[in-house]
């Protein structure tokens, strides 16, 4: 492994490391627009000039391999000039039309003038025009005026997705980012390249003009949207609510990590938080009879389902879980199940559509944590609790989330289920038909209104955090079993999310081990022996 | 770099597409598929072919339409964006139908000096239309390019597949005579 010295400080780093990343070791940033860690070297921007000793003139440092003995310099005076001299040319068409650009506040031209630009800016000449507005594709806007030209978007199209929409067409300060003529940027992963443009030429469709970047709050989590577990960010805003009609998750942003997502994450995930803020919000408990439904005090509902689960025989009480649900949600469903002997017990419903599925990240099976309901006995397909249910076997069944009703089971075998039972509970975050045909109806938080862990596919064990507040008075569904536990003789000891995830790992083998802070930002895998 | 030139302007390309002759399928002959074939055995990555077989495509369908790039991208397994940036890159591909004969003045230091402004005002004249346009017959395009290493004979053109050397208007008057 080479031995170098960036900035004085000594650095061993393996062979084929650039300077950027060996200098990112010991702490010293170089700026750069066109370098990404996940793409090919381009050299397009020229902003990385470090010194190297016995070099004559500054050089790349993202094209240069980190050497044995290299003496490297990131801030002499000659690279500090060359550095503004750079920035001068990257500026020199630019529109500065920040006050309306929707990359001000997280704008590398931005960040970086005023880091190593700071010059009297000397053109006189009319700026090149170019298009603005562009919409290449459902989730990315083009302004080619803004664009530096550093080639990530392509070289993302190209390498990562390879389906090469993009390119750089004509030449000189004519060069522009554009399409071919006719075709659309219109892949499964198209907003990647949103995040990866260091400057305001790529904007998200979606989230732009919604609200400035700085008013936004931001939790790291995990992606719902499939079994991957992608990790994400969840970007929230709470301190402007005004300029978003009361939307509150503003966007949400891939979270590095390099054991599952790297820096990607696909649009159907980056763009599948609306039921979050959705109307059809389950707001408050609600009861209903005889075809008219009311709102009901947590209390009531509480007792109501408590009562019945204390009064009803094994046999006749049958739970549908979701593998939506987090693995504190679902070992606290498991105790309750095991406390009462529940014995007609499911969690997967099989979809009406299959889901897509590619070789790379996307998964057909669009649940985050079908490995946890699995691991916690919850796995099962719906089925034969709906067939117990038609048996006339059921006096309660209480659905966690599912649509029933549009999912793959034969809809009249599930609307005679749900006309035979006496008490059909549902929980879940939002309305449906199957909550429609509810007797007792107990909202759940969203998973950016809770923290937990889900499993993926994979077998890792990650984290998720709260971002907002429940909307109305849904409660996480841990919370809502916990309450459900209490009256049922269970003294509820959990007052928070991680107090169940204590109790999983004490009992459950394959999460034996884990903690919390041991899965920290990154997640953790199984116990070994659970890894399949 | 000039305006108006029909290889450089790709936005107005765009527009056109649509009006690229429907009669003409664009495909090579089997014996120019040949000729592609030994073109990108000649470079250690296939894609060093991809210039002279956008010349071939030029001569065989008369300029580069967007269905030429197109079909180029798939005798070389690119996408067609890749083969537009190439093309949009370089002057001296058409894109978009050029006349029966193409007129191109160097406007470069030494024409300059020796008087290809003058030369330039005259063929604007005589054909009535800019740099850049071709005229409505179809009969010429007129461009005005950079350095064609002629400059011990300036002004000068390339007409069509000739170097004309030492312009004066009386010869651009006889040149034009011989175009039809």
């Amino acid at each position: 492994m080479p031995k170098l010295t960036v900035n004085g400080k000594g650095v061993e780093v393996p062979a084929g490391t650039n300077l950027i990343e060996a200098a990112r070791t010991v702490g010293v940033e170089v700026p750069h627009y066109c370098y990404h860690p996940g793409l090919s070297i381009a050299g397009q921007c020229r902003l990385c000039m470090v010194d190297i000793e016995k070099t004559p003139r500054p050089s790349i440092a993202c094209n240069t391999v980190a050497a044995d003995g290299m003496v490297v310099q990131t801030e002499t005076e000659r690279v500090r000039e060359t550095r503004k001299s750079m920035m001068e040319f990257h500026l020199i068409n630019h529109p500065l039309d920040c006050p309306v650009c929707d990359q001000a506040g997280e704008c590398w031209l931005q960040i970086y003038y005023m880091k190593h630009g700071l010059y009297d800016p000397r053109m006189k000449d009319e700026k090149v025009h170019k298009p603005k507005a562009v919409p290449l594709g459902p989730h990315v806007i083009l302004d080619a005026e803004r664009c530096i030209l550093c080639s990530r978007c392509v070289r993302f199209c190209d390498e990562i997705t390879h389906t090469g929409e993009l390119g750089i067409f004509e030449r000189g300060d004519h060069s522009e980012i554009g399409l071919f003529p006719g075709r659309e940027l219109d892949n499964k992963y198209s907003a990647n390249v949103v995040d990866i443009c260091p400057v305001g030429a790529l904007t998200d469709r979606d989230f732009r003009f919604q609200v400035r970047v700085w008013y936004l709050d931001t939790a790291k989590s995990i992606c719902p949207g499939c079994a991957r577990g992608c990790n994400i960010e969840v970007h929230v805003n709470r301190r402007r609510p005004h300029h978003a009609e009361g939307r509150r998750v503003a966007r949400l942003k891939p979270r590095f990590n390099a054991e599952v997502n790297k820096w990607w994450l696909c649009d159907a995930g980056r763009y599948g938080f609306g039921f979050v803020d959705a109307a059809e919000r389950l707001l408050m408990p609600a009861r209903r009879q005889g075809g008219t439904s009311t709102e009901a005090t947590w209390d009531e509902a509480i007792a109501a389902v408590a009562g019945a689960l204390r009064r009803l025989t094994p046999d006749q009480m049958g739970i549908i879980a979701s593998p939506k649900m987090s693995n504190e949600d679902l070992f606290a469903l498991r105790r309750l199940i095991d406390l009462c002997g529940v014995r007609h017990v499911a969690g997967q419903v099989p979809p009406r559509v299959p889901g897509d599925e590619d070789d790379f990240l996307i998964r057909a099976d669009k649940n985050p944590n079908s490995r946890g309901a699995e691991l916690l006995g919850l796995g099962g397909d719906a089925r034969t609790v709906i067939e117990a249910a038609g048996r006339r076997r059921l006096k309660l069944l209480w659905i966690f989330g599912h649509d029933l009703l549009a999912s793959a089971l034969p809809e009249p075998d599930v609307l005679e289920a749900l006309r035979v039972v006496d008490t059909v509970v549902f929980t879940g975050s939002n309305a449906n038909w199957t909550s429609a045909h509810s007797h007792w109806v107990l909202p759940a938080a969203a998973w950016v209104e809770r923290e937990g862990t889900y499993t993926s596919f994979e077998g890792r064990v990650q984290r998720f955090r709260q971002a907002i507040e429940p909307l109305g008075q849904s409660l996480a569904e841990w919370e809502i079993v916990t309450r459900i536990l209490a009256p049922l003789g269970e003294a509820p000891s959990a007052t928070r999310a991680e107090h169940w995830f204590r109790q999983l790992a004490a009992s459950v083998p394959a999460f034996a081990g884990l903690s919390y802070q041991l899965i920290g930002d990154s997640g953790r895998p199984l116990a070994e022996a659970a890894r399949t | 770099m000039s305006h108006g030139q029909p290889s450089t302007s790709n936005r107005a390309s765009a527009v056109r597409a649509g009006l690229s002759d429907p009669a003409t399928t664009i495909s090579f002959s089997e014996a120019q598929l040949g000729e592609v074939r030994r073109l990108q055995s000649l470079y250690p990555d296939a894609r060093g072919a991809l210039l002279p077989v956008l010349h071939m495509a030029q001569e065989t369908f008369g300029y580069i339409s967007l269905e030429a790039e197109e079909y180029v991208a798939t005798l070389f397994d690119l996408s067609p964006a890749h083969v537009h940036e190439v093309v949009t890159f370089y002057t001296l591909y058409f894109r978009e139908r050029p006349g029966r004969h193409v007129v191109a003045v160097c406007h470069n230091l030494s024409c300059h000096l020796a008087g290809a402004p003058g030369i330039i005002a005259h063929l604007k004249d005589k054909l009535g239309i800019d740099p850049g346009a071709t005229t409505e017959d179809g009969r010429v395009t007129f461009l005005t390019v950079e350095c064609l290493c002629a400059c011990e004979a300036a002004p000068m053109a390339q007409v069509d597949d000739r170097y004309e050397l030492n312009l004066t208007p009386e010869k651009i008057d006889r040149l034009l005579e011989g175009l039809r």
